[in-house]
C-alpha cells in the first residue's frame, strides 16, 4: 500500500461530515459579539527580545554597581571581549526562546531544554578556556554565596522580562518558565562576572555556571505551581 | 486578512473565520478522542481563548498555527482537568474500546477518529493537520513546538502503522472472502 493510497482512505474518511451543528457556531460568534474591541497586536520578535535583553543587561548591572564591579576589574581585555559578547549572544537567544514561548505558534529554533543545555555548555567551555588557576579557596562557602547571589539577580531578571511579555500567552507553562529562569540566569551570571573578583577555575566554572540551571529549573517549577493553582 | 480585521474588531470577520476554521478544529478534537460533546465544549472553550488572546496573532504569520496551538493548549488543559476530577479512568477506558474496536472494523466504513485510534496521540494530532487541514510540514512544527524533522518522523511512524493495519485489514478480509 503506498503513501497516495493511504493518503486517499484519510481524505476520503476526512470528507464525511462529522456533526458540528450551526447552532454552536451562533453561540460561539453571539459570545465574541459582546466583547469585539479592537486590540493592538504585540510588536514585532526583535522589538520584544530587546527590550528582554536590556531588562537582563539593566538588572545585571545594577547588581554589580550596588555590589561593586571588583570582577570585571581584575578580568584582561581578553577576557572581557570574550565573556560579555558571548553572553550578550546567550541572552539574545535566550530572549528570542522566550517571545516565541510567549505567542502560540511561533518558530521555535531551540528547544527550552535545548536552550539550557547549550547556555550551561558554552559558559562551561569558555570558563574552561579562559581561566586555569586551579586553586579552591572556601570553595564551598564563596561558590555558595555567588550562587545565591546570582539566584538572587536572575529571579528579578527573569520577573520583568515575563512582565514585558505578560500580553503574550504562553501554550506550554512550563517550558516558558524554563526559558524564562534560563534567560534570568544569564543575567545572573553576567552580574557575577562583573563582581565576583574570584578567578579561580573551579569556583567559576562550578557556583558561576551553576546558576544558569538553578534559575531554570526554578523558573520551569514557579511555572508548574502556578499551573497547578490554575487548574486545580 | 480576516484576522487582521477581527483584531480591529469587525465582526463580520470574526463570523467568517469561525465558519471557516471551526469544522477543522471541531474535528481536531474528535479525531482526539473527545466525544461529540466534549468537543463541541473544548471548541467553545479555544474560541473563548483565542478571542482572549487575539492581540498575540501578529499580521504576516501564517495562521493555521496560531489557532492549532491554541486548540492544542485547550485540550492538554482539559485532559490535565478531567485527570484532577478522576475521570481520567473513565476516559481511558473509552479510549481502550474505541481502539480495541477499531482494529477489527473495515477500514473504507470508518470515520477519521476510528481509522486514526491506533496511532500515539503525539502522531495522530500530525497526521490530522498535515492531511486533514492541509497544512504544512512547517506550520505543523509551529503549532505542535516541534520541528520539520520531529514532525516528519512522526509522520513516517504513523504512516508505517496506518500501512500495516490496513494491509491487515485487506487480509483479513480476502481470508474471510476465500472461507466463505
Amino acid at each position: 500500500m503506498s503513501d497516495r493510497e493511504i493518503d486517499e482512505v484519510l481524505q476520503k474518511a476526512a470528507e464525511r461530515p462529522h456533526g458540528l451543528e450551526p447552532a454552536l457556531l451562533d453561540r460561539i460568534a453571539d459570545s465574541a459579539k459582546s466583547s469585539l474591541q479592537p486590540v493592538r497586536p504585540l510588536p514585532a520578535t526583535w522589538v520584544l527580545v530587546s527590550g528582554v535583553v536590556l531588562i537582563c543587561a539593566t538588572a545585571a548591572v545594577a547588581g554589580a554597581a550596588r555590589a561593586g564591579f571588583y570582577g570585571i576589574e581584575q578580568l584582561s581585555l581578553m577576557e572581557r571581549a570574550l565573556i560579555f559578547p558571548t553572553l550578550g549572544i546567550l541572552m539574545w537567544v535566550a530572549g528570542t526562546s522566550f517571545v516565541n514561548e510567549m505567542i502560540p505558534g511561533s518558530r521555535r529554533r531551540v528547544t527550552p531544554g535545548g536552550l539550557l543545555e547549550l547556555s550551561f555548555v558554552a559558559l562551561l567551555g569558555l570558563f574552561a578556556l579562559l581561566f586555569h588557576d586551579y586553586r579552591a579557596d572556601h570553595f564551598v562557602h564563596a561558590g555558595i554565596v555567588c550562587l545565591f547571589a546570582g539566584v538572587l539577580h536572575a529571579t528579578p531578571a527573569a520577573f520583568f522580562s515575563w512582565l514585558l511579555l505578560r500580553r503574550g500567552f504562553a501554550v506550554n507553562s512550563i517550558a516558558a518558565g524554563l526559558v524564562a529562569g534560563t534567560l534570568g540566569g544569564l543575567a545572573g551570571v553576567t552580574m557575577l562576572e562583573l563582581h565576583c573578583a574570584n578567578l579561580q577555575a573551579p569556583h567559576i566554572l562550578i557556583w558561576h555556571t551553576a546558576v544558569v540551571p538553578v534559575s531554570g529549573v526554578m523558573g520551569a517549577l514557579v511555572a508548574w505551581l502556578i499551573r497547578m493553582a490554575r487548574t486545580s | 486578512m480576516l484576522m487582521a480585521r477581527y483584531q480591529q474588531g469587525d465582526f463580520g470577520a470574526a463570523t467568517a473565520l469561525i465558519d471557516h476554521i471551526s469544522p477543522q478544529l471541531h474535528r481536531f478534537f474528535v479525531v482526539q478522542f473527545a466525544s461529540r460533546a466534549d468537543a463541541d465544549d473544548l471548541l467553545q472553550e479555544t474560541w473563548l481563548r483565542i478571542h482572549k488572546v487575539r492581540h498575540t496573532y501578529r499580521p504576516g504569520e501564517p495562521v493555521l498555527p496560531w489557532f492549532y496551538a491554541i486548540a492544542r493548549h485547550v485540550r492538554v488543559d482539559h485532559y490535565r482537568r478531567a485527570v484532577r476530577t478522576r475521570a481520567r479512568e473513565q476516559t481511558l477506558e473509552q479510549i481502550a474500546k474505541s481502539a480495541s474496536a477499531s482494529w477489527g472494523e473495515p477500514v473504507h466504513d470508518d470515520t477519521l477518529a476510528t481509522l486514526l485510534a491506533p496511532l500515539p496521540e503525539s502522531q495522530r494530532e500530525v497526521i490530522e493537520m498535515l492531511k486533514v487541514a492541509g497544512m504544512s510540514l512547517e506550520e505543523v512544527a509551529r503549532a505542535t513546538s516541534t520541528s520539520v524533522g520531529s514532525v516528519k518522523q512522526k509522520v513516517h511512524r504513523a504512516y508505517k502503522k496506518l500501512r500495516e493495519r490496513m494491509i491487515a485489514l485487506g487480509l483479513k478480509k480476502r481470508e474471510s472472502g476465500e472461507l466463505s
